[in-house]
């Protein structure tokens, strides 16, 4: 019996695995981790689904030249084709010629040895991951505001002893289930749940107060709130005076935006807000929560601000059970930015263009300071490259699945069509996969070992159950090889434990501090919250109780104002599109949609029977949805719990991200995926 | 004509919410190279901001929210002191202009001194209409002790300060601001009636079934009203109060003037710029003189003068981009959203009263509701709620962006959602999602235990246990056959 966590979502949910007989191996609960307390949903008890899958890959494919198909190769053939066309791309077209691609699903020890293949082996500033498209947002946020992005600065089952917890943007009862237990136990006790959702989601089912505002507008719904608390004398006058900055301005800047004004451009009534306000100003805990919704827009950094202004005004951070924080996506969205695989970031979180953190990591790697490329492009700005004059020539892919995941991915796909090169490790041949010029079958979960932090900056450990199918290798196998292959010196450890060690002390004295863990320590205490710098150090489960981690120990108040969606309906385009998940399906499905006992009936089109009625659709049958970008057809699904003016696409199979909006945050360069303009026709 | 050497000189006289709002876009306005339109727009600005009230410039319009109690007078305050100083806004506080010289181009205050400008931006606001009633304004030619108007802080603060004394209100002028301080006397415990010389409240705004119902809401929450009545004389002494030409008197502690206003034109019109109701100004809010600009409620567009802060903003933005050189669009008037502010007492109008297109309404004078949509081509170009506003958040939505609907639209906009069919659970509903359980896998099981061991339903989220249970408590037990021995 082994205890692991579940292969998907951030929650991490402890979970057991069971052999039965020789092949078989069974989902059971681990009642005994705290964060789930052996709950799962269908997805986790399903998650053994992909063993010994017919789609499963198994040996390495190179595409031929001849025929243009993919074709069975040795591992070697594959690696040394791979290294000897990095190097020659390179050698002509120099060091940023190739880019590097990863993935927030990869273990902290992936996440680490990618970024240090990058730097070191192969000499890249280019490379990012899908994490930019998950929560960076909050992360670009949590630093400005705190001086630090941890995704929750509190154990999530803290929220159940919170008094009034707002939801902004999430949908946890679908997209991580088990977490929505932890609502249930809040309002038994008395307390109340706040849901701010353009969709009346089976998370809105549990809230005592629901907002359904236009997508898109949840900045100045935070910035009514405040005027509203403000107006009210409801600011706690005493903690932002001792324990932040800049709270005037940000006070000032709100008298601008009474409710009235709020409702215009929210659509959510002025009535509505008065009574969130209400609600929060006589709680004496207040937690708020942002995830997707709020986050992934083109103003999504400066929405997540406006609500950390919120928690500031109530003085509710580093407060007991209350505060603000980020619910995380994917499964190691929060490790896979800590360590290395994102542009602008050094393991431990160290920022690429500090000096002292250049010298130490270099110190780890045993390499010149000076050699270590700089800050190279993030996530979108990097594909959107991709062949151009200039650009890269050949991009490595590791447990991303672009062409579905990537926003406006018809270009996405045309960028990486106009490659010399493209390498995609992966477990089946997603969509991204199928284009690769070389597709490299690696291990998954179960087969394997390795650590993740969860969405509370737990450091947990997924632990090797099977052995992986003959042929596959895992990514730190094809990490070394390929490093060797380039004629690397330094060392890439192929044994997790070893590569978590030296991500340890590569982490030593950075943000992100994991100095002080081991998996022996993870064992012991079901996981351990970074920092954790010593091994006498308990680790940090809650944070910011006496300071926060800016140099002067406060929190910044950052002015922040409504700009607004980068594309606003018009009359060729007059509905909003938002996309999201669903209960049964992950992030680009490459494995939830290949797992029979996991429901997937293809994308749909979820519009609210005006609208239907308008464009004279049924429910069940075809609609098409199209926008600039690009043309979706599915069922419709009419509904009464979605914006008149709004239809919702989940983003699980190839089709939505054709329709979304490349518009970049300006800070965290997150595309706009929750909000642009479409039209909807039978 | 070339720019003139060193800083362009930016003056703008009033300190209300277009002004600021032009100060924000100026000083936050670093235009791209590219966009650029003149020479010398590069150079920097500086502007100095000259406002009549002592205080810094404030959110007026929620003046009637202070008066009301939901909110602080402090929280009114646009920006901090500070915040001028970082970006080097001169405030010329507690300064009145005496006069515009278009010639020098320089103003006048008060106290003598001058000051010179390259571009002058009138946004003076309007004044507040003192309306023909004899007593209102005493031998010294101050108002009635027992007068307010209600367009300033000091005005909000002095009403506010003569409330505990007061028992009894009249408020004159039945249009928004009438209407918003008729409730926040009430709301504060004053008796309080409304005078309106029009035939009914909001006359400008709305018809006059809407402005019946809005009577019949008020009557309800405590408030008389009396329309078509014109105050005529106020009188002291123990039978003295506020006369109304229809022969009533109103025995009253407090009168507050609120029957509108007209644009602050006077500085215009001496200057010898082009005035009429309001300064005249073209698309670019650029009046008769290429060096001066109006803005806000004493700018006149075409024959359109407006009273709002939205379409004051879009002016200010618009002036603010064109003054730091960007291209802007022409300014065309704006979509106007009238919102009243009163605790209890729903109103919006959205569009002009006299728009034209085909009309959708309900109206429903028991529960006090009245909505109108007025539809041209398949748009909603002007609305009326009156008592419900419980669709207004899609309202403005499909206004704001001129939403081409359906016909059906219109009449399922002002009607209640439709209820929901209710719902069946037949045995292939899936009741648990988390484990994707159908309702007749769960009739099947004898107990929740066997149900949790069985099928996992409800240990997953959790949010299917009052179904499951509800279904186990509803199933048909299975049927054993009792076989005599």
């Amino acid at each position: 019996m082994t205890q692991t966590h579940c292969p998907y979502c951030s929650l991490q949910c402890g979970m057991t695995l069971q052999r039965e007989g020789r092949a078989a191996l069974a989902v059971q609960a681990w009642p005994e981790f705290p964060v789930n307390d052996g709950a799962l949903c269908r997805k986790g008890w399903t998650a053994t689904g992909l063993r010994g899958h017919r789609e499963r890959l198994t040996t390495p494919l190179v595409r031929d030249p001849a025929t243009g198909e993919l074709a069975a190769a040795t591992w070697d053939d594959a690696l040394d084709l791979v290294a000897a066309r990095l190097t020659s791309i390179q050698r002509d077209h120099g060091k940023d010629a190739v880019a590097v691609f990863g993935g927030g699903g990869l273990t902290n020890e992936k996440a680490y040895l990618l970024g240090k293949l990058a730097r070191v082996a192969l000499g890249t500033s280019l490379i990012d991951y899908n994490g930019r498209w998950c929560m960076s947002s909050a992360a670009s946020a949590g630093n400005q505001a705190f001086g630090v992005d941890r995704g929750l600065p509190f154990p999530l089952a803290d929220v159940e002893q919170t008094d009034v917890l707002v939801l902004v943007g999430s949908n946890l009862a679908e997209t991580m289930p088990p977490a929505a237990r932890h609502l249930d136990r809040l309002r038994e006790r008395g307390g109340r749940v706040v849901v701010i959702d353009p969709r009346r989601t089976p998370t809105a089912d549990r809230a005592d107060l629901f907002l359904q505002p236009v997508p898109g507008t949840d900045l100045p719904l935070a910035l009514g709130v405040l005027h509203l608390l403000d107006a009210a004398g409801a600011v706690d006058e005493a903690y932002v005076a001792a324990r932040t900055t800049g709270f005037d301005d940000v006070r000032r800047s709100v008298a601008a935006w009474w409710p009235e004004r709020v409702e215009r451009v929210s659509g959510v009534g002025a009535d509505e807000l008065r009574a969130l306000a209400t609600l929060l100003a006589g709680a004496a805990r207040v937690t708020v929560l942002t995830a997707r919704g709020a986050e992934q827009h083109s103003q999504g950094t400066a929405t997540v601000l406006a609500w950390i202004n919120v928690a500031l005004a109530l003085g509710m951070c580093g407060k007991p059970s209350a505060g603000y924080g980020c619910l995380t996506g994917q499964g190691n969205g929060q490790g896979g930015r800590e360590h290395g695989q994102k542009s602008d970031q050094l393991p431990g979180y160290r920022m690429i263009d500090d000096p002292a953190a250049r010298a130490h990591v270099a110190g780890v790697w045993g390499v010149e300071p000076e050699s270590l490329p700089g800050k190279g492009l993030s996530a979108y700005e990097l594909l959107d490259s991709l062949g151009t004059d200039g650009g890269p020539r050949a991009l490595l892919v590791h447990a991303s699945n672009i062409v579905v995941s990537a926003p406006n991915a018809v270009h996405v796909a045309e960028r990486l069509a106009a490659l010399d090169l493209l390498v995609v490790a992966d477990v089946v041949l997603s969509e991204t996969a199928a284009m690769a010029d070389v597709v490299l079958p690696v291990t998954q979960w179960a087969e394997e070992t390795g650590t993740m932090t969860n969405l509370e900056g737990r450091v947990i450990l997924r632990q090797q159950a099977v052995a992986p199918p003959a042929g596959v290798r895992s990514d730190l196998d094809v990490i070394a090889g390929l490093a060797s292959r380039l004629g690397s010196t330094a060392a890439f450890p192929t044994d997790p434990e070893e590569a978590f060690a030296e991500l340890a002390r590569a982490s030593a004295g950075g943000r992100a501090d994991y100095a002080g863990i081991t998996y022996d320590r993870i064992r012991a205490e079901h996981g351990v919250f970074w920092p954790c710098p010593s091994a006498d150090h308990p680790g940090t489960p809650r944070l910011f109780a006496d300071a926060f981690a800016t140099p002067d120990g406060r929190a910044r108040c950052v002015v922040v104002d409504h700009v607004g969606a980068a594309e606003q309906p018009d009359d060729d385009y007059p509905v909003h599109l938002t996309t999201g998940r669903v209960l049964a399906q992950y992030q680009s499905g490459a494995q939830t949609r290949r797992i029979t006992d996991l429901p997937h009936d293809g994308p749909f089109v979820e519009l609210h029977p005006m609208l239907a009625a308008r464009v004279g659709v049924r429910d069940g049958e075809p609609v098409v949805v199209t926008t600039r970008r690009g043309e979706l057809k599915a069922p419709a699904r009419v509904v009464t719990t979605i914006r008149p003016d709004t239809v919702f696409v989940p983003f699980h199979w190839v089709g939505a991200n054709r329709l979304t909006h490349d518009a970049l945050d300006p800070s965290s360069r997150m595309p706009a995926f929750k909000v642009c303009a479409a039209a909807v026709r039978a | 004509m070339s720019a003139p050497p060193g800083p362009q000189r930016i003056v703008v006289i009033g300190a209300g919410m277009a002004a600021v709002r032009l100060v924000e876009g100026l000083v936050g306005s670093s235009a791209p190279a590219g966009a650029r339109t003149h020479a010398g727009a590069d150079d920097p600005i500086t502007v100095t901001l000259i406002g009549d009230e002592p205080h810094l410039p404030y959110n007026r319009i929620l003046l009637s929210a202070v008066l009301e109690g939901t909110h602080e007078p402090s929280a009114l305050t646009l920006r901090s002191a500070q915040w001028y100083a970082d970006h080097d806004v001169e405030l010329r506080l507690g300064s009145r202009v005496l006069t515009v010289d278009l010639e020098r181009r320089d103003v006048m205050l008060v106290d003598g001194e001058t000051i010179p400008y390259d571009r002058l931006v009138l946004a003076t606001g309007s004044i507040p209409t003192l309306p023909p009633i004899r007593g209102l304004v005493q031998v010294d030619g101050r108002l009635h002790e027992r007068v307010h108007a209600f367009r300033h802080l000091d005005d909000c603060t002095r009403l506010l300060a003569a409330l505990p004394q007061a028992r009894r209100a009249v408020v004159v002028g039945g249009g928004l601001l009438g209407l918003q301080v008729a409730r926040a006397l009430s709301v504060r415990g004053v008796a309080t009636e409304v005078v309106e010389g029009g035939e009914h409240l909001l006359r400008s705004q709305v018809g006059t079934q809407a402005g019946r119902i809005l009577a019949r809401d008020l009557r309800r929450l405590g408030t008389e009203v009396y329309t078509g009545a014109r105050a005529v004389r106020l009188t002291d002494g123990p039978d003295g109060g506020l006369r109304l030409d229809n022969g009533h008197t109103l025995s009253t502690d407090l009168v507050v003037l609120t029957a509108g206003g007209r644009p602050s034109t006077g500085l215009a019109r001496n200057a010898g710029l082009e005035v009429r109701r309001g300064v005249v100004v073209d698309a670019h809010l650029t009046t008769s003189d290429p060096h001066v600009h109006a803005i806000g409620d004493c700018a006149q567009r075409g024959d359109r003068t407006t009273g709002f802060v939205p379409p004051a903003w879009e002016q200010a933005e618009l002036l603010a981009a064109h003054l730091a050189g960007r291209i802007t669009p022409p300014y065309d008037g704006s979509r106007t959203v009238a919102r009243l502010r009163a605790t209890d007492l729903d109103v919006a109008v959205l569009g002009d009263a006299d728009a034209e297109g085909e009309v959708v309404e309900v109206s429903n004078p028991v529960a006090g509701s009245h909505r109108r949509l007025v539809v041209a081509d398949g748009r909603i170009v002007a609305a009326t709620l009156v008592g419900d506003l419980s669709r207004i958040g899609l309202i403005t939505q499909l206004y704001d962006r001129r939403t081409r609907l359906a016909a059906h639209e219109p009449g399922d906009l002002l009607l209640g959602e439709r209820a929901a069919a209710p719902l069946v659970v037949n045995d292939a509903s899936e009741v648990c999602s988390c484990a994707g359980v159908t309702a007749g896998a769960i009739r099947a099981c004898a107990s929740l235990a066997a149900v949790r061991d069985t099928t996992r339903a409800t240990t997953g989220c959790g949010g299917c246990t009052d179904t499951v249970r509800h279904l186990l408590a509803t199933r048909t037990p299975p049927i054993h056959l009792e076989v005599p021995s």
